[in-house]
């Protein structure tokens, strides 16, 4: 599967998906820019799980955890298994993905909603109590909607790949 | 292992379970092979909430829970309560794995596996299959009576040899 790649910026790039953020206050905050390729498109992106990107993505409210650069957070931390574990007990939102940059760290979350409760619902994203998170309204064409993960795996099937992910993509914790 | 009581679609082990559509407990259609993906999988029919039986069951389950969640190997519950009856449950049993609804009884009259003794509630029979991800059937256990459903034990064991025969690096590779 073609990795997807993540990134904040302040400006739209041209010729990718892109989707203005705004905070909850109301202020812009740049653009959320998804990628689609192999390669890595440039410094600071992140990879997400490639299902819940989609160009036909409806606006939506997201969760989003950044660990900053000078925390580096194992994705095996205890914090960060039972928030994954929090994810898949909870009632489902339209989708999550941990945010990859190598194969060991946890670089942060997004986590996508709709709906009249959307915020009421993000503030309870597990993964926001281990880094205060910043909820952001996204316009559409960029995140879509994902099926509930299956359950019970809490594991990465294959490092790099970013977690719910639940298809290997070659054999090999 | 024996068939399944009331099995009358053959589900026997060897043979391949049906593919069926069934809701999540989030109220999603489901498929089973996309449920069940690339991994081996437990798959559970159960009476309802209700039974006393079933709660001592999902307790058996909730330990395997601790240990699946590393394994690369699912579970899923399936009863004819409704999906937010379902969620109800789940949540508060603590699983984390997904439940699914037969409200309309569909799956349950395909697969033969109504329990015809309780017409009150016509449930599933309880009955417990493991499965590879080509939906074989690894092993069924009819439980019926209580002590036919599988212990952790039986069913480590089935993963565990489900998961030999599906994984091309079961041997670890060494230098």
């Amino acid at each position: 599967m073609t990795p997807v790649w993540l990134a904040l910026t302040d400006e739209r790039p041209a010729g990718v998906g892109a989707a203005a953020l705004v905070e909850e206050n109301g202020r812009p905050a740049g653009f959320l820019v998804a990628w689609d390729q192999r390669a890595k498109p440039r410094r600071g992106v992140l990879r997400v799980d490639p299902r819940l990107v989609d160009p036909d993505g409806e606006a939506a409210w997201v969760s989003l955890v950044l660990v900053p650069t000078e925390i580096r957070l194992p994705f095996d931390d205890l914090a960060v298994q039972e928030a994954r574990r929090r994810v898949l007990a909870q009632p489902p939102l339209d989708g999550v993905s941990a945010l990859m940059r190598d194969a060991t760290h946890f670089e942060g979350s997004i986590a996508v909603e709709r709906g009249e409760r959307a915020e009421e619902r993000l503030r309870d994203d597990p993964f926001g109590r281990i880094l205060p998170p910043r909820l952001l309204r996204v316009g559409e064409g960029v995140l879509g909607a994902t099926l509930p993960p299956v359950g019970p795996v809490m594991e990465r099937y294959g490092s790099a790949n970013p977690w719910p992910g639940d298809q290997f993509e070659e054999q090999g914790q | 292992m024996k068939a399944a009581a009331g099995s009358g679609a053959g589900l026997t082990p060897g043979t391949r379970f049906s593919e069926v559509t069934l809701t999540d407990h989030a109220g999603n259609e489901r498929l089973l092979s996309e449920l069940v993906g690339g991994d081996p999988t437990v798959l559970h029919f159960y009476r309802g909430w209700w039974c006393p039986k079933e709660q001592a069951f999902f307790r058996r389950l909730l330990r395997l829970q601790d240990e699946a969640e590393v394994a690369y190997s699912r579970l899923l519950s399936v009863s004819v309560d409704p999906w937010r009856v379902s969620a109800a449950f789940r949540a508060g049993l603590g699983a984390r794995w997904t439940f699914l609804s037969d409200e309309d009884r569909s799956v349950q009259r395909k697969l033969g596996l109504r329990e015809t003794t309780d017409t009150v509630n016509n449930p599933y029979v309880p009955t417990v299959f493991t499965l590879d991800p080509e939906l074989t059937i690894h092993a069924c256990y009819d439980g019926y009576w209580f002590w036919g459903r599988p212990t952790e034990d039986e069913l480590t064991r089935d993963l565990r040899a489900v998961s030999q025969d599906i994984r091309p690096d079961w041997e670890a590779p060494t230098p």
